[in-house]
């Protein structure tokens, strides 16, 4: 039963904007979760620069989670709850009607209504904190709301966190849509594999990373 | 990146080699992985080690692992011969990336038995392969041997002993089983109802721990936060189950008789206070005394616990399932209420076989000025008390609280799954209670 992220976002058109995340992602195995890359290879290799960029590229399960939850705001509508199935992850999204939106992925266990009232909650204290002119260009280094990490690991136990006894009459649990599939968030014709391959988030050891992972999940496979 | 025999040659001895040198370097490695990474950086090696992590870049996967396995094979069937070093570290290599692949374990079998390689190595590197395939069958089976020859060993002096002869191997025994116990325990969190961690663990518990009431115990205690944060887990769930049943085993015979005590119920009128008949069991000298109702009752109370607080989780009404069989199974071996002994003469017709008598309805009698008819007016559902006085005999415990338990789900519950889960529960009780 765990909580793997937790992030803050804004449904901007035409882009979703990443506003704060915190990630949990001890329980992956070390290699897969975020790590410094190779630094890129300058295009001017000729010249005496050594051939090597400065900034090192974050790749793994951390990178995936961000590009999960853009992908899914993304095609969100304002004003709507849902539970998003992906193997044996749900990602769990809240879109208010003034565009900011929050996601917390899980795994299967943790309960669903859990997640949505901690959503409930981090939307409303970071729309009390943050003002609404940062939402549109904000980004994690700009905002200030420190909150999510404490709140991710609370959580973890959802029993410490949440008292079972409130019962949330205003939720209505009807109302939440849920995906079985991430392939049913998208257009038709739409595949999750070239949407990953053409992304500018992800780096080219998180695509790899990505294949790996898909061809790792036979039975049988052994690289 | 075409990479010519001679030049793949090359690289799979450095690799091997890296991979020797980082355990040297390092004994304390905890874990290991594939780093996922399409391409060679810099004619660096492949092998990286961070934090107490070993790690493989993939692209040298697939010129690695064909070629050592190979080597291996070409040794098996004489065709190449390898000394005894590079059968550890080719063997090792390989299970690092290929734990299932047996036929290297049983050369670390053999190697083992002529005293070349130490088996604690191979838990060592079983535990590190686990990491990373934490279901490898090989890996468990191997594990399994490795445990039998050591203990084997441990019942004679040799030098695996570290040199101290004799020394505590009740000691040594512990110390193996709680590292198991750990090692099962860190696989089955990293894939879910990994049957072949639990089936391992129930493995060890069996022939190592010998199921002694004192481990058992201690694991029932070990795993109820495990399992409170696992629902979902099957295998989890039927380890508790195995506990349970192991704890019955080992107290109870099938006679009625606690184990080791010679002491019929009858003799003892102080247990008429208490539903459990373990009373008795007070006067055993090795096994400290267990209450089985006690545990059963408390497992049914974490099942409610865990099916309120998460609803729709199948595993928990299956094992819920389990838990009352358990309970009911006990009820009609033991003479739980003892208060039924005393009343044996007065209520002789209530018997319809040998068997002793429901604990409930005579107990009630016992104490009951009015009779009969009092201590049925006390159970709500008559419907399902004509089945129950048809019925098999019923412990305190009783189906009453399962159907008021079941109504209460019902009636409160917003989950689908868990209406239909609690109604296929009710099914099954009325089924299971008519036969």
């Amino acid at each position: 039963m765990r909580l793997y992220s937790l992030s803050v976002l804004y449904k901007g058109e035409p882009r979703v904007q990443l506003l704060k995340a915190a990630y949990d992602v001890s329980t992956f195995s070390f290699f897969q979760r975020s790590r410094s890359g190779p630094a890129r290879r300058c295009r001017h290799q000729d010249k005496p620069c050594r051939g090597l960029t400065a900034a090192p590229v974050l790749t793994g399960v951390q990178e995936f989670m961000t590009f999960t939850s853009q992908l899914i705001v993304e095609r969100s509508q304002l004003g709507s709850r849902a539970s998003v199935k992906e193997q044996e992850y749900l990602c769990h999204v809240y879109v208010r009607s003034d565009g900011l939106a929050g996601v917390v992925i899980a795994d299967n266990e943790y309960p669903q209504r859990v997640c949505f009232t901690l959503l409930d909650k981090v939307l409303d204290e970071f729309s009390r904190q943050v003002s609404r002119a940062e939402w549109p260009s904000g980004s994690p280094g700009t905002i200030s709301y420190a909150a999510l990490d404490g709140y991710l690991s609370k959580y973890q136990n959802p029993r410490d966190a949440d008292p079972m006894t409130r019962v949330q009459a205003e939720l209505d649990e009807t109302k939440i849509i849920l995906h079985n599939t991430m392939e049913s968030l998208l257009e038709r014709g739409e595949k999750l594999d070239d949407l990953v391959s053409k992304s500018e988030v992800l780096g080219a050891q998180s695509k790899a990373f990505y294949k790996t992972a898909r061809k790792q999940n036979s039975c049988c496979a052994v690289m | 990146m075409a990479e010519s025999p001679e030049e793949v040659a090359v690289l799979v001895q450095r690799v091997v080699k890296d991979i020797r040198n980082a355990f040297a370097r390092n004994p304390h490695i905890d874990e290991i992985g594939l780093i996922p990474c399409p391409e060679a950086r810099y004619n660096r090696s492949p092998i990286v080690l961070v934090e107490n992590k070993l790690g493989v870049e993939s692209w040298c996967v697939k010129f690695l692992l064909p070629y050592v396995h190979n080597k291996l094979l070409l040794y098996r069937q004489r065709k190449q011969w390898l000394n005894k070093d590079e059968l550890i570290d080719i063997t090792c290599t390989l299970l690092l990336l290929n734990p299932d692949f047996t036929t290297a374990w049983n050369v670390r079998k053999e190697l083992i038995l002529s005293g070349t390689l130490n088996p604690l190595k191979d838990l060592h590197l079983g535990k590190l392969a686990l990491t990373k395939f934490p279901k490898s069958p090989e890996t468990w089976i191997h594990r399994r041997w490795v445990l039998q020859h050591l203990i084997q060993e441990n019942s004679l002096p040799t030098l695996v002993n570290k040199g101290n002869l004799g020394a505590a191997p009740v000691e040594r025994i512990h110390r193996l089983v709680q590292e198991e116990m750990n090692v099962c325990s860190e696989a089955a969190g990293r894939y879910p109802s990994n049957y072949n961690a639990w089936s391992h663990r129930i493995w060890v518990l069996q022939h190592v721990g010998k199921l002694t009431v004192k481990i058992l115990l201690d694991e029932l205690t070990s795993t109820k936060y495990w399992v409170s944060m696992h629902v979902s887990d099957h295998s989890g769930f039927h380890y508790r189950q195995f506990l349970l049943k192991s704890l019955i085993s080992r107290t109870v015979n099938d006679d009625n008789t606690p184990v080791q005590n010679q002491m019929v119920n009858e003799q003892n009128p102080s247990l008429q206070k208490e539903e459990e008949g373990e009373g008795a069991e007070a006067a055993c000298a090795e096994e400290q005394s267990v209450d089985i109702p006690h545990y059963l009752e408390e497992e049914l109370d974490l099942c409610t616990d865990l099916i309120d607080t998460y609803p729709g989780h199948e595993t928990l009404w299956c094992h819920r399932r389990r838990v009352f069989y358990l309970q009911h199974h006990l009820g009609n071996r033991l003479p739980l209420v003892s208060a039924v002994v005393s009343s044996v003469d007065s209520s002789d017709e209530a018997f319809q076989n040998s068997h002793p008598c429901p604990a409930t309805r005579h107990m009630a009698q016992a104490m009951d000025v009015d009779g009969l008819s009092e201590s049925s007016s006390k159970q709500g559902y008559t419907q399902e008390t004509k089945r129950l006085k048809r019925g098999p005999l019923q412990d305190c415990i009783g189906p009453e609280t399962e159907y008021r338990f079941i109504d209460k789900v019902l009636s409160t519950c917003r989950d689908a799954d868990q209406a239909r889960f609690a109604t296929a529960y009710r099914k099954w009780l009325v089924t299971f209670l008519g036969q």
